[in-house]
């Protein structure tokens, strides 16, 4: 069994089934991308991995380290090694970088960490996003423009060395610049501490700096084609239409 | 043109008068921000002695009702639930024998646990009816600092006293004031000499230790021309239970020219019932400079009314404060925010919270009198529900009535941010931290400006203790939505 093991996940909101059985599979060390047009549910797996209370399980399960974790409580979920990196991070004013990340760790801690492991590991993760220290001093998120918001949220996922993140539109709204640092941590990221990782995107570009091993495509609540890395390139080929039209010939 | 303008329905936009002084407002009922008539006081300069000031109290005392203030609409504060026997002083007054020389083992033990250990200039503690503790540091008052109970300045500082006392706090408006100028004992007097610049704060305490406590706090204090000092007011109770207690206070602070002063206050009168009417006014004279940060945690019946006004040309001032109430508690807080002449300037922040089944009304008033021209001034207050019991009421008003100045406000109402708590979530901190990050950012803004790291860190220590407490009402409240 996989690290992360989704089956069959039927996801509803107040007026609308979005997922429509969902089947996935993630380990440790893995990077996989979900890609899929706007609407198509991709957004809602990601909340609903982590339990987002506006989304109900109707159906299915979804099973992490052994635990099913379907109805678990958001933060259970996260100190047992998932993270979601948001596409619209919230401000949280009043709270510095560097005291939410602290208090973060230390949830997920018996002891709380000294001051010294913390500077450390800190400094570590600034520069591999390339930011800089006055950044850890300012209120989260609160003033942020859009590439620091991601930043911060990466920064956060280097802290928190999370088994399996799942990063939802972490590339939507930045320049090639910001772009190509958050993809590169995320790939260090890979490289140095096995992190595996689901990578949410309408678009091609991040993959260009971070390579996905396994491919998935969701459409209208289900994943309706997998494989290889040449599935990006097909698809910047042939854009979503082509492959929607050749998937309802399929099914039909 | 003069203009005025008024941001409340309820606001008839009156020009402020001041009432003449020496002339009783008629006592009783109130409704003050509808028609705002500046405290202007009773005692110096009208020549009536201490003893003539308490015989015009007790008769305004004798005449008048339970105050009840009401804002239609929104809310009623009425004292008129409280017993008989707490409006009966010298009871009281032989509880702790005030002749008994003042030592530290007789500040209550709930006070010593809760004072941060700090270096202090002085500090002087009254535990219900009398003054149980005095301390100053001895270079002090070779400098000519005084710290020492009313009563004793009264006596022993008599010149200084007559000057200043009652010069601005009113004696009549309603019965507990009355009550006050009547019956206080013990009480602070702080004088700081002209040029005398102190690091470390004064701290005033006004503690109640039990049921039955009627607390006629008074405190007096003068800053002398280009003095620079602190002052921290504890106002604090034990947790009892068996009856009520009552704190009836009057503090007035008189910043000569150029004196600074940042003035904070701690009130947290605890679980019994204690119940507050308390008058405080703030006086900054000409380019003098006084920052006022109260910091109101509650009790079961508290009424404020907090006056910081510029009296001469080239005042300044900022007023922040916070309060949050839980349980039953009700708060009524009215801050004033009065230009007198200008050019002047005001920076009015307040921000506040709820839980339980609490009340808590604020209203914030700028007034700009005439001729207060280059007055610069902005109010802005913010609250934060966190219970579906709980009541919240914030009113701005804005006064003018001269023409070259500028004068707004603004303000927030929020909840608990689901969105917020979430996030917070997803990085594994669980719904009470999440809930108790998002309070003390709230806060933040305003608890941030005391830059006194160990008032601030009590402070939070007690919002927080707050929350834990309301934690089954803020999960009641997010089930509800």
């Amino acid at each position: 069994m996989a690290d992360l093991e989704i089956t069959n996940l039927h996801v509803r909101t107040e007026d609308r089934e979005i997922l429509r059985g969902v089947d996935l599979s993630i380990d440790k060390g893995e990077i996989h991308a979900l890609m899929g047009p706007n609407g198509s549910g991709k957004s809602t797996l990601a909340n609903t991995m982590l339990g987002h209370p506006s989304y109900e399980v109707t159906e299915g399960k979804i099973v992490f380290k052994g635990q099913d974790i379907t109805e678990a409580e958001p933060h259970e979920r996260a100190k047992s090694g998932l993270f979601l990196a948001f596409q619209y991070p919230v401000s949280i004013p009043g709270v510095s970088v560097a005291n939410f990340l602290r208090m973060a760790i230390n949830a997920k801690r018996q002891e709380p960490i000294r001051v010294k492991e913390f500077g450390e590991h800190l400094q570590h993760a600034i520069e591999l996003l390339d930011v800089d220290r006055a950044f850890t001093s300012r209120h989260l998120n609160d003033g942020f423009s859009g590439g620091e918001k991601k930043r911060a949220e990466i920064l956060q996922m280097a802290m928190l060395s999370p088994d399996v993140a799942i990063l939802d539109e972490t590339d939507s709204g930045l320049d090639i610049d910001a772009l190509r640092t958050v993809a590169e941590g995320v790939q260090k990221l890979h490289d140095e501490q096995g992190l595996g990782a689901l990578i949410i995107t309408h678009y091609q570009r991040i993959l260009h700096y971070v390579k996905p091993e396994f491919v998935h495509i969701l459409m209208d609540g289900r994943i309706v084609l997998e494989g290889g890395v040449e599935l990006v390139e097909r698809l910047e080929r042939e854009g979503y239409d082509q492959i929607r039209q050749e998937v309802s010939a399929g099914a039909a | 043109m003069p203009l005025e303008t008024t941001a409340t329905p309820a606001s008839n936009g009156a020009a402020p008068a001041r009432a003449p002084k020496g002339v009783a407002v008629k006592p009783g009922r109130h409704r003050e921000a509808s028609l705002y008539h500046a405290l202007a006081g009773a005692g110096a300069g009208d020549g009536r002695s201490l003893a003539e000031l308490r015989e015009a109290a007790l008769r305004a005392f004798e005449q008048s009702e339970l105050p009840v203030w009401r804002r239609s609409g929104f809310w009623t504060t009425s004292f008129e639930e409280l017993e008989d026997e707490l409006l009966e002083p010298d009871e009281h007054l032989g509880k702790i024998d005030p002749t008994e020389p003042a030592t530290e083992m007789r500040i209550p033990e709930f006070v010593r646990s809760s004072l941060p250990q700090r270096p202090h200039a002085g500090r002087i503690v009254q535990d219900g009816a009398a003054v149980v503790h005095v301390e100053l540091k001895p270079e002090l008052a070779e400098r000519g600092v005084i710290l020492c109970s009313l009563e004793e300045a009264a006596q022993e500082h008599e010149t200084i006293f007559h000057e200043w006392y009652c010069r601005r706090l009113t004696i009549d408006r309603h019965k507990l004031e009355a009550a006050n100028a009547a019956f206080w004992s013990g009480g602070v007097f702080l004088y700081v000499p002209d040029s005398v610049v102190v690091e470390d704060p004064f701290e005033i305490v006004y503690a109640i230790s039990g049921p039955g406590a009627a607390q006629y706090g008074r405190t007096l204090v003068v800053g002398g021309r280009q003095s620079d000092f602190k002052v921290h007011e504890y106002d604090l109770a034990d947790d009892f239970v068996g009856g009520q207690a009552l704190h009836a206070g009057a503090f007035e602070m008189y910043l000569q020219d150029g004196a600074r002063c940042r003035l904070a206050q701690v009130q947290d009168w605890g679980t019994g019932d204690v119940f507050d009417a308390s008058t405080r006014f703030v006086g900054v004279g000409r380019d003098a400079y006084c920052h006022w940060l109260p910091a109101l945690l509650g009790g079961h019946l508290a009424r404020h009314h907090l006056e910081l006004a510029v009296t001469a040309p080239g005042g300044d001032m900022a007023f922040r404060g916070l309060f949050f109430t839980e349980r039953d508690e009700h708060l009524d807080t009215f801050a004033v925010d009065l230009h007198e002449t200008g050019p002047s300037g005001g920076d009015v922040h307040w921000r506040g919270a709820a839980t339980g089944q609490s009340r808590a009304s604020f209203e914030g008033l700028i007034q700009i009198d005439p001729g207060a021209q280059k007055t610069h001034t902005y109010l802005q207050i913010h609250t934060m529900m966190l219970s579906p019991k709980a009541r919240l009421d914030a009113i701005p008003s804005v006064l003018v009535s001269a023409d070259d100045v500028s004068a707004s406000h603004g303000g927030t109402v929020g909840e608990l941010d689901e969105a917020s708590i979430f996030y917070m979530a997803s990085r594994g901190l669980d719904r009470p931290a999440a809930v108790r990050l998002l309070v003390e950012g709230f806060f933040e803004p305003v608890l941030g400006q005391l830059e006194d790291e160990p008032l601030e860190e009590l402070v939070r220590e007690r919002i927080a203790a707050k929350l834990a407490r309301a934690r089954d009402d803020i999960e009641a409240y997010a089930t509800a939505r």
